[in-house]
């Protein structure tokens, strides 16, 4: 089956790119690897009548180091470049994260920016176009019936990217770009509760860097999927902060694809930065987990599952965050 | 709205073609379709079983299924055409005939392209990088175990 019908353009420059991105009549789609924006085209879940590419975009190329010690990664930087960018190397946990994405052919195609902003997934709509006719339009279609989670009054498709936890565990910033100029903002404000809207990019606006801090303390990622090659992910989760024997400071621990947004959990970081990384406090702060995660019927696996499967991977990455060597 | 056809380029296995084609295509419909190189195989057309797999011009293997056509415009691919120079398999497809690691054949363009993918960007692949450039490839009625054998042995062949 061949695409849906659409201009396809490139322009050469960044500037080109975003005077468009403002200019254009009708819906644009941004490309880069193209690994879900074609895929959701083949099921026609995206019909753009615009679809722009960024992929050999110059301007989005590229690590540099920051004036605070840290990187700044552009946002079209493909996935295999970033596993062997020696900047990043200091970033193990974006290193893991990175290489956990899908197969080595898609990581070849596949971008960072990309990866940040792949559309949410929903039982219902990741389905042929047959059949969601067959069952009829949902919130992703404007229409306020949800088939994945019947009271749901907003969209709840959940988020797929693996890369986004880590980084958010990094603490890493993003810089959004238009015509008017740019503006940067931490990458957990990037996302919302709505899976059809699930950032804040504006139209007209474009992904153009990733700001990591200077590398401090240790980060761990854990991915949990049916098969390595190729699926999206069952949940995976990201951890850091300053950590000297048992005791732990400025926390973070991020799940993702359970919620629309990557979830940054807020009382298993309370417990544990009081009362350290104790096998007794880390059991406490798993169960906690499952009070923030909110409804989990959606996607590859029943709720029961998934919310053993996140109090697990709490458990395993505070365990792998107290137990690494430094 | 209809569709606007574009004017490219596009080198496949060394040949440079001129080509009208439509947004609408992807990069496998104009190899198969309007370079009747239909060694490389369309299976699941989302990206998720590689038996479309080409190499790109760093001889990378990516998936053709779902790369546009337009946005390959003055780059170059090779197939699994273009493996064999001057009558002479290329040392990784006499690999996969001596070791056993060829079946039904469906897939086995995008096993060897991917395959190839590890033999042009790592001159000595460990058993994980194997398993990492192999395990976008679904389809093998063969298993695993002689593909790897091939892909293990492939310096052999090397001339």
């Amino acid at each position: 089956m061949h695409l849906p019908d659409h201009e396809f353009v490139k322009p050469a420059t960044l500037a080109d790119s975003l005077a468009l991105l403002r200019s254009a009549s009708g819906e644009i789609k941004l490309i880069a690897g193209g690994t879900d924006v074609v895929y959701n085209m083949r099921g026609r879940l995206f019909q753009p009548d615009i679809l722009l590419s960024v992929r050999d975009l110059a301007e989005l190329q590229g690590v540099a180091d920051t004036t605070a010690g840290g990187i700044r990664i552009g946002a079209g930087i493909r996935l295999t470049d970033l596993e062997h960018e020696p900047r990043v190397a200091a970033y193990p946990a974006l290193v893991t994260a990175g290489r956990a994405v899908a197969s080595r052919h898609v990581r070849n195609m596949a971008t960072l920016g990309g990866n940040l902003c792949l559309d949410t997934r929903c039982w219902y709509t990741n389905q042929t176009a047959e059949w969601r006719q067959a069952k009829g339009p949902c919130l992703k279609n404007g229409v306020a019936v949800c088939h994945a989670i019947k009271s749901a009054s907003v969209c709840v498709a959940l988020n797929a990217s693996d890369i986004a936890p880590a980084l958010i565990a990094l603490n890493a910033d993003i810089t959004l770009a238009n015509v008017d100029g740019e503006r940067r903002l931490p990458l957990t404000d990037f996302y919302t509760d709505d899976g059809v809207t699930h950032t804040i990019r504006d139209a007209d606006e474009l992904l153009v860097a990733i700001d990591l801090p200077a590398p401090s303390g240790r980060t761990v990622f854990i991915k949990e999927t049916a098969r390595k090659g190729n699926d999206f992910s069952y949940a995976v989760i990201a951890a850091g902060g300053e950590v000297a024997g048992q005791r732990v400071t400025g926390l973070r621990i991020v799940l993702g694809c359970l919620t629309t947004r990557p979830l940054s959990l807020q009382e298993p970081v309370r417990i544990i930065e009081t009362r350290g990384l104790t096998d007794e406090a880390i059991d406490v702060a798993a169960a906690a987990a499952r009070d923030e995660l909110g409804p989990l019927t959606n996607l590859y696996t029943p709720a029961a599952y998934k919310s053993s499967l996140a109090r697990s991977l709490v458990r395993q990455a505070l365990r792998e965050l107290r137990d690494a060597t430094p | 709205m209809t569709t606007k056809r574009q004017v490219m380029t596009l080198t496949v296995n060394g040949d440079s073609h001129e080509l009208l084609v439509s947004p609408r295509q992807t990069l496998l419909d104009v190899i198969r379709g309007q370079l009747g190189l239909t060694g490389t195989k369309e299976g699941c057309a989302t990206g998720t079983c590689g038996v479309c797999t080409i190499n790109n011009d760093n001889g990378e293997a990516f998936l053709s299924c779902i790369t546009p056509a337009l946005e390959w415009d003055g780059k170059a691919i090779t197939t699994i055409e273009g493996l064999e120079a001057g009558g002479k398999l290329a040392a990784i497809q006499q690999a996969f005939i001596d070791y056993g690691a060829v079946q039904c054949g469906f897939c086995t363009p995008g096993v060897i392209m991917s395959a190839q993918g590890i033999v042009n960007t790592l001159d000595d692949p460990s058993e994980d990088d194997i398993n990492d450039g192999m395990a976008g490839v679904l389809c093998r009625c063969t298993g695993h175990i002689k593909v790897k054998e091939a892909i293990r042995n492939v310096a052999k062949y090397k001339s």
